[in-house]
């Protein structure tokens, strides 16, 4: 399908000689290293980018891609990671954007028609979703199952999904999988991305790996096993995380006791050591989110009390929270974690800005040495301190962001899903990282929706289910099973 | 999308609803024709003047209020902002008041118009003052503007002693008094062959936007400069700010028009040579005794046209208030 | 990359038209003014235009605060208008020493920006809305304090506000100072930097630990405090407090800004832009006086040049 693609981004290869062919009916993974060209890659068919060389071939003609609209048209669709979904209309309007169906000449917007087609379309993929409900309304999942909706009603043959489970659990997975395995019956080919090994291999038909913009290889799934293809990816043997030994812990620095938010959460009740490694469990909406953005003051809690090295605390906004050394990295990299119009170095040292200043003078040159050192320290992929941040890849932002939460110096760190949405090698640095905090001495708690992740980096997992803390598991004694029994609504 | 955006339309309804009873509240939804003491009601005339922000139509509005006092009839003031649109529904609301007759001050010669037509077609007279509209009123009360234009070039022509160049500052472009103000200039510049107007530009009567033309029209022209006509006072006084400041005062004419305090005061210190009086007060009065002869059905002049007067230091005594 | 050298050509090109489109602009301007009018680079003319953009220069830095921050001031021009009638109510001769009347113009826009900033940030109101209302509530005020008339009889030593010092424009000089000041505390400042921060992305630096409603104050405080200054400049120039002053000054002010480079949607641009942007349109219309170009084809002119010019900036910009 698409031969010798070649793409160069301000004098960086993106992609070099890459090939890649999608029969129909297909369900198509492709893998690859953040930066490896997979995202350059599907851009170029749906439309965003267009090639230094190379042809693209649809249906055994050559073809030239000339903007997403043309993409459309082509029968070329792309589900992007970040979803675009209008949220004040509804599912019906959403799914018809575009492509209206119209009665007369005035153009007037026939909404009977429109409804049907969208409930004909939520019916092929087999899915219970009210067309007259608002995007707003919906979960991720639901929300991607509307965008794979209105793929489908532009007739699509290609459906490229990027990342289409990086915010879902592990049951809308499920349902997904069913949706992309209907479509591929129907003769639709898929290209999909993901970063979750698991997954791959048990939706995908066919695997392409790419690494550093270069093809490495096409292999039927069957053929490969998880090892396999990550020493393709990598280029090399990657050992698993160590879970390490830390039996020691010192004395409780923060105690929660009955936290409550109307709607939100209730009852929540735990406590963290110094030098221990809290990892929090649950689905999608289970109210972890909401109680960590309690615990750090961007939604404080209603009732309840929070004490932090035995005083009780009044955690009003960040900065109260950031006052008594808790310091948080949030779920939401693109919504809270960075500020993207800034450079690398303005966004590190963005909370701890008195940490280079006199007074209230910025002192460059004592930021500039900081923030040096912290590109080091974290291994941040950067062209240099004044690079903006949004051209760096979403696991050195990730990066960025952890480094300005510990310029703070916390003694207690609160991660949100931070691996999520990043290729295997930024985890690994990410996973050393918590390790070394929690070596340090500094309480950590980690949020996660990847239980083999929160099973061997974590001491302790608190399980959250609708709301409130369904269990408290030793990770050393339990399994994947059990916590999804406990996170399963009743 | 538009089951959701009724929402909306209902704020915004609620909105306009609740701006509307508050301007009614505001504006004496009926005023009340109480009986005077000698037994006949009281008159009530709606005004509604141009834009109450101006320092000319403040002075107009003033003496109309003590000419109405004194005649014992009531006056419900509304205020254009300068807003034709506007002024055209304050009219629609003085019939429906049913008021006995209407004073216009018109923002605009076209626009302004229908104002007259409607208050016309319901029968109640309606006297325009100060500046004219393309309808026809009852009664026009004002000074012509070719007039004030003539007097103040006139002027510039007896200085000069007949040759000279000259630059004109023009006002709002469009409007009846940058139009006239300009007619009433050419008609003496076109029998003084002598007199260059080297350049005609707006400043839409505003005194920084004078002041900054005034500058470039320094760098450009500098000494060649014999007199500057501005249409009005206020751009009169930037011009004359600027040329100061150019220390080129002493050798350069500057007339205005309307004899604002401001170069009134100039004129006594002899910083500006000379403005064109534009009398204010005689055109609020005698628009309010009109109104009244007209509705007490008495004979009345179809048009009154207030004199203006040439103001220099000679006479400015007179004009100091 | 088959021919690297031609790349890195074109790139260099999009780089510096991005960098300095702006400049490129301006310097073609100026050459075409100079060839089409032998007055326009002269030294006096080249005071006047640094004269005459001084108050949309002041206006423009102040703004530039707001649009930092993500938000907008439409209240600029009536601040002027009230502010100078202020100052002037203060500076009738022989009354109060010169301080009393600047600081009073300077106070009653910091007092009207701060409003702004309260109710913007505490009422969640939209800055659009709120600014919209302070425009005409400001104008208001300036008529009632001043009776619809201007506010004249001003004292010799206020007047001279407006004039030269040292052979330079006092307002021009008051652009300078602090435009300078600005500049250096949008860079070295701590709260310069949160400015930045609070435009670009406001829950990022809310999670930062920023105060963020303090931030969107400190600005719109600032603001008002610039067109304060404004206020008492154009009326110390015009030797009155004109209620009626400073019609449409916000736009031209916003305009200043956004030519110059800064985002309306917050987090880009500064001080060094936005003054470049003032000195566009300032010799914009000093040339098309300049060249007697008729009022009707001005207004057009001066259009299709501010566009164009952001225009470029953009597409190069990419």
């Amino acid at each position: 399908m698409a031969r010798n693609i070649q793409k160069t981004f301000a004098g960086i290869h993106a992609l070099s000689d890459v090939s890649l062919e999608i029969r129909s009916g297909d369900i198509h993974a492709l893998m690859g290293e953040n930066g490896a060209g997979k995202s350059t890659l599907m851009n170029i068919l749906a439309g965003l980018f267009q090639p230094d060389s190379g042809e693209i071939h649809l249906r055994g003609r050559p073809v030239i891609i000339k903007n997403p609209h043309d993409a459309i048209r082509k029968g070329i669709a792309m589900i992007h990671q970040e979803l675009m979904p209008i949220p004040d209309m509804t599912v019906a309007e959403n799914i018809a954007l575009g492509h209206e169906p119209t009665l007369g000449m005035a153009g007037w917007i026939d909404r009977h028609a429109m409804k049907q087609e969208a409930e004909r379309l939520l019916g092929l993929l087999g899915v219970n979703i009210s067309a007259t409900r608002t995007m707003r309304e919906l979960s991720v999942a639901e929300i991607q199952t509307v965008e794979i909706a209105r793929a489908l009603g532009r007739n699509a043959g290609l459906l490229i999904m990027d990342e289409p489970t990086s915010a879902i659990s592990d049951r809308e997975v499920e349902a997904l999988f069913a949706v992309i395995r209907t479509l591929a019956r129907s003769g639709v080919a898929i290209v999909y991305i993901s970063h979750k090994m698991d997954e791959i291999f048990r939706i995908a038909d066919t695997i392409t790996v790419l690494r550093d913009g270069k093809y490495v290889g096409t292999h039927p799934a069957v053929d490969l096993d998880k090892r396999k293809l990550i020493s393709l990816m990598v280029g090399r043997d990657l050992t698993a995380t160590i879970l390490e030994d830390r039996k020691v812990h010192g004395e409780p620095v923060l105690e929660v006791n009955r936290l409550g938010k109307t709607g939100l959460f209730r009852e929540i009740s735990f406590n963290l050591r110094r030098g221990e490694i809290l990892g929090v469990a649950g689905l999608m909406g289970a109210g972890r989110t909401e109680v960590m953005n309690a615990l750090f003051g961007l939604d404080p809690a209603d009732t309840g009390d929070i004490v932090v090295n035995k005083k009780k605390a009044r955690i009003r906004c960040p900065a109260d929270a950031m006052r008594l050394g808790i310091g948080m990295v949030t779920e939401d990299r693109k919504g809270c974690g960075i500020v993207p119009t800034m450079t690398v170095e303005h966004n590190t040292t963005l909370s701890a800005l008195t940490r280079c200043c006199a007074g209230e003078f910025i002192i460059h040159k004592r930021e500039h040495a900081i923030i040096d050192e912290n590109i080091q320290l974290f291994g941040i992929k950067t062209s240099g301190r004044r690079q903006e941040i949004n051209q760096l890849s979403g696991g050195n932002q990730q990066k960025v962001v952890i480094a300005k939460t510990l310029l703070t110096q916390p003694s207690i760190v609160i991660l949100d899903e931070p691996t999520r949405g990043i290729d295997i090698g930024a985890k690994a640095e990410v996973y050393a990282i918590i390790n070394r905090l929690a070596r340090e001495g500094k309480a950590v708690i980690l949020v996660s929706s990847e239980l083999p992740e929160i099973l061997s980096l974590t001491d302790r997992i608190l399980v959250m289910r609708q709301g409130s803390v369904a269990a408290e598991l030793d990770p050393r004694q339990t399994s994947q099973e059990e916590i999804l029994k406990y996170a399963m609504p009743i | 999308m538009i089951i959701r955006s009724s929402k909306h339309f209902i704020g915004m309804f609620l909105l306009l609803l609740s701006a509307l009873i508050y301007s009614g509240c505001n504006r004496d939804a009926a005023p009340d024709k109480k009986t005077a003491t000698d037994g006949s009601r009281q008159l009530v005339v709606g005004v509604s003047l141009m834009n109450l922000s101006s320092e000319f139509i403040v002075l107009i509005n003033k003496a109309m209020l003590e000419s109405a006092k004194d005649m014992g009839i009531k006056l419900i003031i509304t205020d254009a902002q300068r807003s034709a649109e506007k002024q055209v529904q304050q009219i629609e609301t003085f019939i429906g008041q049913k008021v006995d007759a209407i004073i216009l001050n018109p923002c605009e010669v076209e626009a302004s118009s229908p104002a007259v037509d409607t208050a016309i077609a319901a029968g109640i007279p309606i006297i325009n003052v100060n500046s004219a509209t393309k309808s026809t009123p009852t009664a026009f009360v004002g000074s012509s503007d070719e007039e004030s234009g003539r007097i103040a070039m006139e002027y510039i022509v007896k200085r000069l002693s007949g040759t000279g160049n000259i630059l004109i500052m023009q006002g709002y472009m469009g409007q009846a008094a940058q139009i006239k103000r300009d007619q009433g200039a050419d008609e003496v510049l076109a029998k003084n062959a002598g007199i260059k107007v080297l350049a005609r530009q707006t400043a839409e009567w505003d005194r920084a936007k004078a002041m900054s033309l005034m500058e470039n029209w320094i760098q450009t022209f500098g000494s060649k400069v014999n007199a500057v006509y501005a249409h009005n006072d206020e751009m009169a006084m930037g011009a004359l700010i600027a040329l100061e400041n150019a220390k080129l005062k002493d050798k350069i004419v500057v007339v205005g028009v309307d004899a604002i305090a401001d170069a009134v005061q100039a004129v006594k210190a002899g910083r500006l040579d000379a403005t064109v009086f534009q009398d204010a007060a005689g055109q609020g009065r005698t628009a309010v005794k009109l109104a009244v002869k007209i509705a007490k059905k008495e004979p009345f002049e179809k048009e009154t046209f207030i004199p203006f007067q040439l103001v220099t230091k000679e006479n400015v005594d007179k004009f100091a208030r | 990359m088959q021919c690297p050298s031609d790349k890195s050509k074109s790139a260099m090109l999009a780089y510096v038209l991005k960098q300095y489109g702006i400049v490129i602009a301006l310097i073609l301007i100026c050459t075409a003014l100079s060839f089409c009018s032998p007055h326009f680079l002269t030294w006096p003319n080249l005071i006047t235009v640094t004269r005459q953009i001084s108050l949309n220069g002041i206006l423009a830095v102040g703004v530039t605060f707001v649009l930092l921050t993500g938000g907008v001031d439409l209240s600029l021009g009536s601040l002027v208008a009230l502010t100078g009638v202020v100052a002037a109510s203060f500076a009738h001769p022989g009354d109060y020493p010169l301080i009393i009347p600047v600081m009073a113009g300077i106070l009653a826009g910091m007092a009207c920006g701060a409003a702004n900033g309260v109710v913007i940030t505490r009422g969640r109101v939209a800055p659009f809305i709120v600014t919209l209302g302070m425009m005409t509530i400001a104008r208001g005020l300036a008529l009632v304090i001043s009776g619809g008339k201007p506010v004249s009889n001003m004292s010799p030593s206020m007047t001279r506000l407006g004039g030269d010092f040292l052979g330079l424009p006092i307002p021009v000089l008051v652009l300078c100072g602090i435009s300078a000041v600005s500049w250096l505390f949008l860079k070295n400042v701590r709260l310069g930097r949160y400015i930045y921060a609070v435009g670009g992305n406001e829950n990022a630096a809310r999670a930062a630990g920023i105060n963020v409603n303090g931030v969107k104050l400190l600005a719109y405080t600032i603001c008002g405090a610039m067109a304060g200054l404004a206020g008492v400049i154009l009326a110390a120039r015009i030797t009155t407090g004109q209620p009626n002053a400073g019609l449409a000054y916000e736009l031209d002010a916003i305009a200043a800004a956004v030519i110059g480079g800064t985002s309306l949607s917050g987090g880009i641009g500064g001080v060094g832009g936005t003054l470049l942007g003032a000195l566009l349109m300032g010799v914009i219309n000093n040339g098309l006086d300049l060249l007697n170009v008729s009022s009707y084809y001005q207004q057009i002119v001066k259009g299709i040049i501010i566009v164009g010019a952001v225009w470029l900036d953009r597409k190069h910009g990419k």
